[in-house]
């Protein structure tokens, strides 16, 4: 008995880095139960299917929980495969044709993304000779022994396998097919965990990077990968017709600015946790809310919603609010990570890139805000169909809204320290 | 002895780039997890070691005969036998997939050549053709690509091989998806254009 918890010990730890994406996943799937709870009966389910539903959903959280608690990349690898199987029931739970094609794109992409990352895992094998283990204790402890030719191959392969997970560009091309088809809950929980989780491995691999004195080669990937994933954003951003496939295109952006913090390095190792936080908080309210208004209107399409705020005045609202948190108006803790890595960009002399980011950014609020004004102000459509939202269909957004303005606006010290750690643990 | 089996591994995925019958295509990936088996058996001492009996198993049974005839099973199903137009000529295909092989095997050692020469070679497979079957026939070519190469840790790391087995998981599904025959059922043309109606655009969407 003791052995088995010793093994446990020895594989699933809490370290300084990932009890922040613990803190998160905590708030945001108790968030999304309570929202769970009321949302399950819109669906109109049988008592069968509602089991499915649950079990499926406690599954793929248990899955991203073993990714954030795992100390070892191969255990890792594992959950993150985990997470894919568990949550593509989910994506094709509406069982329509459209969830059936997202599901399907979801899981072959991914599984690819995969194959690759364990490629990747061989490769560092291969160039660790000696090592002969996979813990990050011992790989970072083992640094300088790693061949850095296997490593720089290895870390490739990585790249793409995981960021097919997190979503970067050029290789996020399931992410916008999966949030907008799968029920909004799971698409909450998809964009405000599984990316961080996976985003997660990343930094940890990224550590192992930096100790073997191959910063420059990650962080210019890094870099290139998070600038296509704003970039990605902005030109599908500015003509869309699909207000959940929007919410999924802004988290692209998001996790590409992580990425962008994590490649510059310094300060932008705090920006990327800043962002990963206050992305996590406010993009689950928003997907959240976005469940709401496809519960009001039955429709995904912008072109048919107006005036949410005549129909149901407390969805509108959190509709433009959860605007104002996503495009980073203060007080939301977004307008922090992106004003400090503004500010980074131009100590550093990088005038173009922080000139042209900030177009990249102006670009995306414009392509939301033009939507959220058309869709939340105006006279709501003729229909005869009056839905009443439960109240626990707002509690959450409003909570993970008033928590990420707190944070904007006065970070506690023992946040502060978290945080603090967390980017120590990084380097 | 090694050598030749590895080449011929290497060879089977040109053969595979300029099939068009899906029959055949499942024969040769059943040849591939044959010759993996051969691999296996000729560079392992012969014992009775439960990582050895594990990677038996592996190939001989999984690779071997489960994967191809559940493919065959669903081939039968639903009536479809010929990767009838891939984006790319079959010729030109075999060109670029050889390519792939010799500049793989020219650059480096000869195993870690013809591994990485198939995950790439499966990798351009999936992207050239347009059914869905034949993407999971890459997919199962790419897993073995995968499979050859994590051999060359299992000395070391024994545990990687097993692990890397766990992506047969999703090959699996992917069958299981087809037999349950709802993608058919709902697309009625099981090719991958049928899965195009999720897609950004100003119009109808």
């Amino acid at each position: 008995m003791t052995d088995a918890m010793s093994i446990i010990q020895d594989y699933f730890v809490i370290d300084s880095v990932n009890i922040l994406f613990l803190l998160i996943l905590a708030v945001i799937f108790t968030g999304v139960t309570i929202y769970n709870s009321s949302f399950i009966k819109t669906l109109d389910l049988n008592n069968n299917d509602r089991i499915k539903y649950s079990i499926a959903t406690v599954l793929f959280v248990l899955s991203m929980l073993g990714t954030i608690l795992s100390n070892h990349l191969g255990l890792s690898w594992v959950f993150i495969e985990a997470t894919t199987l568990a949550s593509a029931y989910l994506i094709y739970f509406q069982k329509t044709k459209n969830s059936l094609e997202a599901a399907w794109k979801y899981v072959f992409i991914c599984s690819i993304g995969i194959s690759l990352a364990f490629v990747g895992i061989i490769l560092l094998l291969t160039g660790a000779e000696g090592i002969n283990s996979l813990f990050y204790n011992d790989l970072y402890s083992h640094a300088d022994m790693i061949d850095p030719f296997w490593l720089k191959l290895s870390f490739v392969f990585i790249l793409t396998g995981f960021g097919t997970k997190i979503g970067l560009a050029p290789v996020h091309t399931w992410l916008p097919d999966a949030h907008s088809e799968a029920p909004s809950p799971i698409s909450a929980l998809l964009s405000a965990i599984l990316l961080n989780s996976a985003f997660l491995v990343l930094l940890r691999y990224h550590k192992l990077m930096n100790l073997s004195g191959l910063s420059d080669f990650a962080n210019t990937l890094l870099l290139v990968m998070g600038i296509l994933s704003v970039f990605v954003t902005a030109v599908f951003v500015f003509n869309i017709n699909n207000y959940k496939r929007m919410l999924a295109y802004s988290s692209i952006e998001n996790m590409g600015i992580a990425a962008i913090g994590l490649a510059i390095g310094g300060i932008g190792t705090y920006v990327a946790m800043f962002q990963l936080f206050g992305h996590s908080l406010i993009k689950a309210a928003f997907f959240l809310t976005a469940g709401n208004v496809l519960n009001l209107y039955g429709t995904k399409k912008i072109s048919k919603i107006s005036g949410i705020i005549k129909k149901d005045k407390l969805t509108g609202w959190l509709w433009v609010l959860c605007f104002v948190g996503i495009s980073g108006l203060p007080p939301s803790p977004l307008f922090f990570s992106k004003f400090l890595l503004l500010k980074e960009l131009f100590a550093r002399d990088q005038i173009i890139f922080a000139i042209v980011f900030l177009v990249l950014l102006v670009i995306i609020l414009y392509g939301i805000g033009k939507v959220v004004i058309k869709m939340s102000f105006g006279e709501p459509p003729e229909s005869d169909i009056e839905v009443k939202i439960h109240k626990t269909m707002y509690v959450p957004q409003l909570v993970f809204l008033i928590v990420a303005a707190t944070v904007g606006i006065y970070i506690p010290d023992f946040f502060l320290n978290l945080l603090n750690n967390a980017v120590i643990g990084c380097r | 002895m090694i050598s030749t089996l590895i080449l011929l591994f290497g060879l089977i995925n040109l053969v595979m780039s300029i099939t068009g019958r899906i029959k055949g295509l499942i024969t040769l990936l059943s040849i591939q997890g044959f010759i993996l088996f051969l691999i296996i058996i000729f560079s392992h001492d012969i014992s009775l070691d439960l990582n050895f009996l594990f990677l038996i198993f592996e190939t001989l049974v999984i690779k071997t005969i489960v994967i191809p005839s559940l493919l065959k099973i669903i081939l039968f199903e639903n009536n479809i036998f010929r990767e009838t137009e891939p984006y790319i000529p079959n010729f030109y295909s075999l060109v670029i997939s050889s390519i792939m092989l010799f500049t793989g095997i020219i650059l480096m050692p000869f195993y870690l050549g013809v591994s990485i020469s198939t995950i790439l070679i499966s990798l351009f497979f999936i992207t050239t053709k347009k059914k869905l079957l034949t993407n999971v026939i890459g997919f199962a070519m790419l897993e073995n690509g995968i499979f050859l190469f994590s051999l060359s840790v299992a000395e070391e790391m024994p545990v990687i091989v097993n692990m890397g087995i766990l992506l047969d998981v999703f090959i699996a599904i992917f069958i299981l998806g087809l037999l349950v025959k709802k993608i058919n059922t709902v697309f009625n043309d099981s090719n991958t254009c049928a899965l195009c109606n999720l897609k950004d655009c100003g119009c109808d969407d």
